[in-house]
This record gives C-alpha cells, structure tokens and sequence, in this order.
C-alpha cells in the first residue's frame, strides 16, 4: 500500500484508524454522496428516498452483525466518543456512583472528569500489569456501595486485553447496576454479539474494526432504557409541530442531517463483515500471534499486555530499555515506511496501569488488510533499530 | 391529460426508520406500496406516508402487526 506521497506504508495502526477501507466501503460512500446525495429522511422524492434507504438498510446491516434484534437500538452518532458521551451524560446524574476500570480511554475518562466536578462518585478499579480487569475485583466494588453503573471497556487499545464483559454484565445487574461498554476495540476485531454480552450500552467505532469510513459511529442502548439525549434538533419524520424532542428510537438521538456518506460506508463493511468476518479474524489472530511472539523474542524490548498464547485484540504495545518509543515509531517510518504510534494514545490511566505513564510505548495494530510480509517487516525493523 | 383521482389507503408512521421498515415488510410480502410524503390528513406535514390500495388494506394490517410497525395514523384520500 502507498500513502499520499507515494512512499510505500506498511499500514499497523489499526487501532487508530483501519486502513486501507475495502474497496466495497469506498463506493458505497462515492454512491451516497453521487447518487443518493439527498438528505435522508426530510422528503419524499426519489433521490431522497435513495438516501433513507441507504441509512434504514445499514443500521439493518449493522443490526444483524451485532446481534441486536431491533435495529432501532442502534443510533448513528459521530463516533465512538460522542457515544460514550452521550451513555454517560444521559444515563448519569450528581450524587450516583460508578465504578470504572482503570484501563479507560479518554472518551470514557474525560467526560467522566466533568461528571465528577458536578458530583458523580468515581470508584476505579485497577487492572492487572497486563491490562486485565478482574470481574471479582469488579465484584467487590460494586458490593461496596450503591452503584448506578459499572463502566469497562471491552478491550484495551494499549495491551489488546479483553475484557470480561459477560462476567462483568452479571455483576453489574446483580447489584442493580448498569453496564456501560466502549466498544472501540471490540466491534470487527471480535464477534460481537450485543443481546448475549447483555449489555445495557454499547459504544462503536465505525471506522476501526469495523473497516467503515471516520466520521460515524454508534450506540447500542438495551430496549427501554431511558438515556437522555446530547442534542435536540430537527428529525425530519412526522410531529416536527413538537417542540420537544422525539422520544422514539433512532431519532432521539440522530437531531441533524446524519453522516449519509459515512454511514453508507458503515453499512457496507457490516455487509462484509457479517459473510468473512469469521474468516478475517482468523487471519488476522494468525498473525497477531506471529507478530508478538517475533517481538517478544527480540532482545531489549518489553512486550505490554497478554501473553501470546492469550487472547487479545490484535494490538500491542512495547517498551524498550534502548530507545524511547517516539524514536522507535520515528525510525520505523522513515526508515521502513511502518506506520506505528508512540505516546499514551489518549489512555493515560491505561498507561499508568501498565507501568508506562513516564515514557509511553509504542503500538502496533494489526487489521484486516495486513500480511505476514507485514509481520516480518515489522519485527526485523524493530530488531534493526535495537541492534 | 390529467389522470382522475382515486382513494387510497395512506399510513403515517412514528418515524421515517418506521415508515420505511413497513414498506420493507410490505414489499415482501408482494404488496404494492409507494411512499409518499406525509399528507395533512394523517395529522403531520412532514416525513413519509405509505400509500395503497384500498383493496389491500387488510393484508397489510396482518404485514404490519407480525412485523410489529404499527402505523401512527390511517387515512383515506383522493391522490393521483
């Protein structure tokens, strides 16, 4: 693959951003913005039509490869951060207590901050060195105190930990709490089925492992569970003489002309994923494998996370006692055209976790797309660079 | 030449994802249905209506009740 100026890339940041889209994504994004390039849902001529079919048959799509029997319990949203805004600023109030692992992302982390200020009590949990949160650690905190929701991840965009999300689902709902997950890294990179994890909801990246464009994402909310919405707006469909917001689902959460390009896109890759999924995670843990074991093996570096030979996502962190990571991911791409990211990638309690808050670490993802030529670029790089 | 109207049945829906999930249903089951833009009989100016044959609204009231998208409001009007 090359990048804009040519240069050859070997692509392994795909827990930033999947790259390259498959080719399907990309027309269904050049048809929605050439063919149906009508608003969806504000009229009712034929282009317009176009446009809201394309919408009500992707959040189908996506319906069906998540495991959610109504499609109406998915809302479209920017991303997987205004999701996780909106289940944690509409579900949460001063005075609740939650209790929140110590693996978050920033998207979880920082509207939490806010939360606190107004009177939100935060209780943190912390993982192990490898990024793990235990379901039993969990346990005991939400035994301690009322507890309105327990917030997890579902896997670590720093060690590629899983989380027990199942586990944590049972806890939670035994103590009377709710589970609030930020799906980012789970969506695509795992199967994901969203009525079995029993969660109450579910925040998704359109555009990592699910292979669609950036710009759209979407939130999973159990049926009946009354969030309050980010933003009030226009909504196209009947009662727009209301002056208050719909309280029917999607449209309680979609005010404004959704991302029709983007969510084209989304539903394209859920089409795909939905018949190789199966056969691309395979590929992909493959590989992932091959990769950590190689680094692993390397003399000077310190591989962050699970061990090889337990699951993961297909994203890993190292450290090494030669070389500062910024120099590392520099190095890498200058010299070998590997595109890496060094830094907390925006996970500061993750990092402070593991062990890595002073100095960050570098991070490989792997995605769909990747080779084992990859792989062995990567690891031979890293070993030149150390040697 | 100017066609005559003819009534027909017309459907409003609590949201377009609702209108447009009845003629999915609808459409599999063989029915002939065209959406429309909601007219002022159903009680809203905005959003999608479902428009039919009279003739087949009993069929589509079975269609609508096992695929659980139950219209907001029912209609007769003169369209063209």
């Amino acid at each position: 693959m090359t990048e804009s100026d040519g240069r050859r890339c070997i692509y392994l940041d795909h827990g930033a951003t999947s790259w390259p889209k498959p080719p399907e994504v990309i027309e269904a994004v050049v048809a929605a913005m050439t063919e149906q390039g009508a608003n969806p849902g504000r009229g009712a001529y034929g282009m317009a039509l176009a446009a809201s079919r394309v919408v009500f048959e992707a959040r189908g799509a996506l319906a069906r490869l998540l495991g959610v029997p109504d499609s109406r319990d998915l809302a479209f949203v920017s991303g997987c951060t205004e999701a996780c805004n909106l289940m944690l600023k509409g579900l949460l109030a001063p005075g609740d207590r939650v209790v929140v692992s110590s693996m978050e992302h920033n998207a979880i982390t920082r509207p939490l901050h806010l939360l606190a200020a107004a009177g939100l009590v935060i209780d943190v949990v912390e993982a192990d060195p490898a990024g793990v949160v235990h379901a039993g650690d969990i346990e005991r905190a939400v035994r301690a105190a009322r507890t309105r929701a327990v917030i997890c991840q579902h896997a670590s965009n720093v060690t590629g930990a899983i989380q027990p999300i199942a586990d944590v689902a049972d806890i939670a709902h035994e103590h009377g709490a709710l589970l609030l997950v930020d799906g980012a890294q789970g969506a695509g990179h795992l199967e994901v089925d969203l009525t079995a994890l029993d969660v109450d909801a579910y925040a998704i990246s359109g555009h990592k492992g699910l292979l669609g464009p950036q710009g759209v994402g979407l939130l999973y909310l159990r049926p009946g569970l009354d969030v309050t919405e980010l933003m009030q707006g226009g909504t196209g469909g009947g009662s727009s003489e209301d002056e208050s917001q719909p309280q029917g689902r999607p449209e309680r959460y979609e005010a404004g002309t959704p991302n029709t390009p983007g969510i084209a896109g989304l539903g394209a890759a859920a089409r795909l994923l939905f018949e190789h999924g199966d056969a691309w995670r395979a590929e992909e843990q493959m590989l992932f494998r091959e990769l950590k074991e190689g680094l692993s093996a390397l003399s000077g570096v310190r591989v962050l996370g699970p061990r090889p030979d337990e699951p993961s996502v297909p994203s890993l962190s190292l450290v090494s006692d030669r070389l500062d990571p910024d120099k590392i991911a520099f190095m890498l791409d200058r010299r070998y055209g590997i595109a890496v990211r060094s830094g907390l990638h925006c996970a500061p309690w993750a990092h402070r976790t593991i062990g890595t808050i002073g100095t960050g670490a570098v991070r490989f993802g792997l995605g769909h797309g990747n080779t084992r030529d990859d792989v062995l670029a990567a690891v031979s790089a890293v070993a030149e660079i150390l040697s | 030449m100017t066609a005559e109207p003819r009534r027909f049945v017309v459907y409003g829906f609590a949201s377009v994802h609702d209108a447009l999930g009845a003629e999915s249903a609808l459409r599999d089951a063989g029915l002939a249905v065209t959406a429309i833009p909601s007219p002022r009989e159903l009680g809203e100016l905005c959003g999608v209506a479902l428009r039919m044959d009279p003739a087949l609204a009993s069929a589509a009231e079975v269609v609508f009740a096992s695929a659980g998208t139950t219209p907001r409001a029912t209609a007769q009007i003169d369209d063209l």
